[in-house]
């Protein structure tokens, strides 16, 4: 962008992709000063002085979500590979990612409980599985 | 009155059906309008043009919709245009009138459905011509206009403008889109991205990320605790609906259904502008805008009228022009050319019969959304009362498959939803604010392409100022809009000083 | 413990079915076809649902398009060796890499190609009614006479390899005189039509498809346009419905193309360019499978309900087999090269 006859302007094409991010990182540049100035007392106490991970957190609850997420993720398409286009990859996946995510969760494991759980974990899969894959004739992993 | 023997038991059915499935793909977090069209487009091949068009708008205005449903319940918009419906929607939930909120939101709906019917109707061709009128001045000056919402929005005006102008960086990430008209080249990012974020990350998956993954996050941090008891009796102590909540807001519907309409009209702005910029309107006008946001049914119903008001609009320039408004006409297009049937200027003149039985359709499917969401809502909104740890995983579930299904099975889309569920968590932590940074987010792209291709084509920024009389007028109310805010975060500020 | 048991009962039982069905050694019995668009309403789509179609029926398979996007196609189809996932896509894929289009590598180098399928003959370029240009040699005249003529593109591609014809035509007849033709850089057929409708451009390219329409209006309508070429071979025009499309037919189609319009190649040949969608596998699928395609291609478009089908949809059914289509293509890549380095300054 070529400002030199404001408010006239010429943009080359060939370098107009980084005219806007630019405009945009000046203005969070400025939008983040301007913060700094006039919070820098609140910010430097929270980096200062709190906890930097917040207290009393229930770790393995937080921790395994992210954890079995990430392992869901992962599986999905890895699965799926072996039985192509059938989108199988995430419905066998996702039994065992509902049941252990409920486990997880639950506060009274129960026997009672947990077979509600293991229901739900086949059946809701499922139904999606067949209802998108089969009804809706929808791509899954 | 020939289109009337083209109404036959099976088009009705057809349409019932478009809706009842509508519904259910809008309210599922990730599933569209646009998906649900786009799966039901290869049917129409076998079941003709009047029937499968039937079909396809019962699915449209169901999927349109549908999206209200999490977003009041769940605090999840389950279409991006549903966004500002979470505003007020969920605190009303949270109040325990989830089941009044949602009410609210469907009469809403049925009467920017119906309007826009009645100005698609009546007005399509001068419309079509009207909105020719806006080139990419006018209409990167409406996308600043919604922009303009982010300050309102926030608690802190500083953090709020912060937080939307993320959004905006993080949207122009990958390629400067060359379907738009961009050159193709990758901006803001490594060259080891290159295979994921070539095309930048995907609206959809950001937006339930940081919308539902960040809140489940939020949930297992707090160990994930259940309190039955209290949901129960949370469900049945709201207040009661009563139509009576509509009375005094016949202005907010009227002016939310005309912007719904008139941004559903404009090729390529987009149906989350328009309700972001109703309910900012909403506000702007309101006698108590400071309740907004605080589970105001004003707010839900700016939001679902002008969604609804994009069905008619969008179909304005698609009938009288061939050109989609938004991305599920665009797939109607397809049902058309099957057909062999051409949309353009001359298409409602040259096909009577058809665009009579489209606007039957699209009453009848109106009629159809109204009665099946009034009806089901007990039932519906007992979702809140489904125990968490079974609820939370099937949200990530079908966040999952809504993900991968968006852009037709791309895993990438997966791992973004997770990436924006740990920035939404983070975001919650220090503090940024989520529905800016999503409004950023989704107008970002629109942004940009408007105002460089305003600059190419015109050389020069007062073009900004001097194109048109509908500048100017944008430039009023982008005015009253900002200092609205800027109104509102003093006499905030001196409110927070004297307590 | 019930819940584990079940789902490894239903894990083995899936694996079981799909291990015997995958026995019958011909076509995956789920075939996913993914293109080059994102757009389930345009010609790529149709194209390819066309396709689909006739593939499933005739070999009694479920195949399934896919409208992920050129990036995310090429991904699909360089992942999986064992042909379960082919691409139909048409010129662009070559195009976007004569270009320099971030995201395109050269299709014939990285992956194989396969049949071709049918043609799209629409590609036209279009002024307003009342603009001087009565034809496409007066917008080459204009050019040779100094006068700037603005024309509306989507860079990069399909929608760009037109006016670099045009380019080079200019250069052919007055050398200096291409500069006087400028790209105005858009994206979709909306955004070219409203350029048109500002007067921000002088020519726009377009399609008879989606602007036909328009060249009906009054000339008095703000909106009116009239084509003054179509990029579409002569053989190519010819096979169309004689009716043409909505109020134009063919033989007024005809007027807008080679011969009668022409925009020249070399001086003694005209450019023509007709929009192929074909079939692009991985480099190493087994050539069983592509013969097998091949094979079946041949006798569904034999059978040809599937020409009535694209011909009623403005198609030009184009097949050809792998081997022929892919020396097809590499020559018309190769004319194209030539075309885009010629007026490269």
């Amino acid at each position: 962008m070529n400002f030199t006859s404001f408010p006239r302007v010429s943009i080359n094409f060939e370098t107009s992709h980084l005219v806007f991010p630019t405009l945009i990182s000046i203005l969070l540049g400025i939008l983040l000063l301007a913060i700094l100035a006039t919070r820098w007392r609140a910010i430097w106490g929270a980096l200062t002085t709190g906890p930097h991970w917040p207290a009393g957190i229930d770790h393995l609850r937080f921790f395994g979500t992210i954890a079995l997420t990430v392992l869901y993720f992962l599986a999905m398409p890895q699965i799926g590979d072996l039985f192509p286009n059938e989108g199988y990859g995430f419905l066998i996946a996702s039994i065992p990612f509902l049941f252990l995510m409920s486990l997880l969760y639950l506060h009274q494991r129960t026997r009672r409980y947990i077979v509600i759980t293991a229901v739900n974990a086949v059946i809701a899969p499922t139904v999606v599985w067949y209802m998108l894959s089969t009804v809706f004739n929808l791509t899954l992993p | 009155m020939d289109f009337l023997s083209l109404i036959t038991p099976l088009f009705l059915v057809l349409i019932l059906c478009g809706t009842m499935i509508g519904i259910i793909f809008g309210a599922i977090p990730g599933m569209t309008a646009t998906m649900a069209v786009a799966v039901c487009l290869p049917l129409t091949y076998s079941l003709g043009l009047e029937n499968g068009l039937a079909l396809l708008l019962g699915l449209y205005v169901g999927g349109i919709s549908g999206g209200l449903v999490p977003a009041i319940l769940l605090n999840i918009p389950g279409t991006p245009a549903s966004i500002a419906t979470t505003f007020d929607g969920y605190p009303m939930t949270q109040r325990g009138e989830g089941e009044s909120a949602l009410k609210v939101a469907i009469f809403a709906s049925l009467f920017g459905g119906l309007f826009s019917l009645v100005v698609l109707y009546l007005f399509a061709p001068a419309l079509a011509d009207f909105a020719i009128q806006f080139s990419y001045v006018e209409k990167f000056l409406i996308i600043f206009l919604a922009l303009t919402v982010m300050a309102a929005l926030s608690s802190s005006m500083l953090i709020g403008i912060f937080s939307g102008v993320l959004g905006i960086l993080v949207s122009l990430i990958g390629a400067y889109d060359v379907s738009r008209g961009g050159n193709g080249e990758y901006r803001l990012m490594f060259d080891f991205m290159e295979p994921y974020l070539s095309s930048g990350f995907s609206l959809l998956p950001v937006l339930i990320g940081v919308f539902a993954l960040s809140s489940i996050l939020i949930e297992a941090e707090a160990g994930v605790p259940e309190n039955a008891g209290a949901r129960k009796i949370a469900l049945d102590q709201g207040k009661k609906f009563h139509l009576s909540v509509f009375s005094g807001q016949w202005k907010n519907l009227f002016r939310s259904a005309s912007i719904g309409t008139f941004v559903g009209l404009l090729p390529g702005v987009g149906g989350s502008a328009a309700s972001i910029m109703s309910y900012s309107q909403a506000k702007a006008f309101s006698k108590n805008p400071r309740s907004f946001g605080k589970g105001n049914p004003a707010g839900i119903i700016a939001s679902e009228t002008s969604n609804n008001g994009l069905t008619g609009g969008a179909l304005i320039p698609l009938l009288s022009l061939g050109i989609p408004g938004d991305a599920t006409t665009a797939i109607l297009i397809g049902a058309f050319t099957l057909q062999g049937i051409q949309v353009g200027p001359l298409f409602i003149g040259d096909n009577l019969e058809i665009w009579n039985a489209m606007i039957v359709a699209m009453l009848f499917a109106n009629v159809c959304m109204f009665a099946i969401m009034y009806f089901a809502i007990r039932h519906i909104a007992k979702i809140v009362t489904v125990p968490k740890y079974i609820l939370l995983p099937i949200i990530l579930m079908m966040c999952v498959v809504g993900s991968y299904t968006i852009n037709y099975g791309i895993m990438f889309d997966v791992w973004t939803l997770l990436i924006f569920g740990l920035f939404g968590y983070l975001a919650y932590h220090i503090g940024l604010e989520i529905a800016p940074f999503v409004i950023g987010f989704i107008l970002g792209p629109s942004a940009e392409i408007y105002f460089l291709k305003s600059l190419e084509s015109f050389g020069t920024v007062s073009i900004f100022f001097t194109k048109s009389w509908i500048a100017v007028v944008l430039w009023v109310l982008i005015a009253i809009s900002i200092g609205l805010s800027v109104w509102m975060s003093r006499s905030g500020a001196r409110h927070h000083d004297e307590t | 413990m019930t819940g584990l048991f079940t789902k490894l009962g239903l894990a083995a039982g899936l694996a079981l079915v799909t291990a015997t069905s995958g026995l019958a050694q011909d076509l995956p019995k789920n075939l996913r076809v993914v293109i080059g668009s994102t757009s389930t309403g345009g010609d790529t789509y149709q194209a390819a649902s066309f396709v689909a179609d006739a593939i499933s029926k005739h070999f009694g398979i479920n195949a399934k398009v896919d409208a992920v996007g050129p990036t995310e196609a090429f991904k699909a189809i360089a992942r999986d060796r064992r042909g379960t996932t082919i691409m139909i896509h048409h010129d662009q894929s070559y195009l976007g890499h004569l270009y320099g289009v971030k995201g395109y590598e050269d299709i014939f180098a990285t992956y194989k190609i396969g049949p071709t399928l049918t043609i799209n003959p629409g590609n036209a370029y279009l002024v307003p009614k009342k603009s001087p240009y009565q034809s496409i040699s007066d917008v080459l005249d204009a050019a040779a006479e100094g006068t700037r003529v603005r024309v509306a593109i989507q860079p990069g591609g399909v929608s760009e390899i037109g006016f670099s014809a045009l380019k080079n035509a200019a250069k052919i007849k007055k050398p200096g005189s291409e500069k006087n033709l400028v790209p105005v850089n858009t994206g979709s057929q909306a955004d070219k039509d409203q350029l048109l409708f500002d007067g921000q451009a002088d020519v726009i390219n377009g399609s008879v498809q989606s602007n036909e329409q328009y060249t009906r209006l009054p000339e008095d309508d703000q909106k009116a346009m009239r084509f003054i070429w179509l990029t579409a071979a002569q053989e190519t025009l010819d096979q169309v419905n004689e009716a043409g499309l909505g109020g134009t037919s063919r033989e007024a189609l005809l007027q807008y193309a080679t011969p009668k319009s022409s925009v020249t190649l070399d001086g003694e040949k005209d450019f023509t360019f007709d929009k192929d969608f074909f079939i692009i596998y991985n480099k190493d699928i087994d050539p069983a499978l592509v013969e097998a395609i091949d094979a079946g291609l041949k006798e569904i478009y034999a059978e040809g309900a599937i020409e009535k089908s694209m011909k009623d949809a403005f198609f030009v059914p184009h097949f050809m087999p792998s081997k022929e289509a892919t020396t097809y293509l590499e020559k018309k890549r190769d004319d194209y090269r030539k075309v885009i380095e010629a007026i490269r300054e």
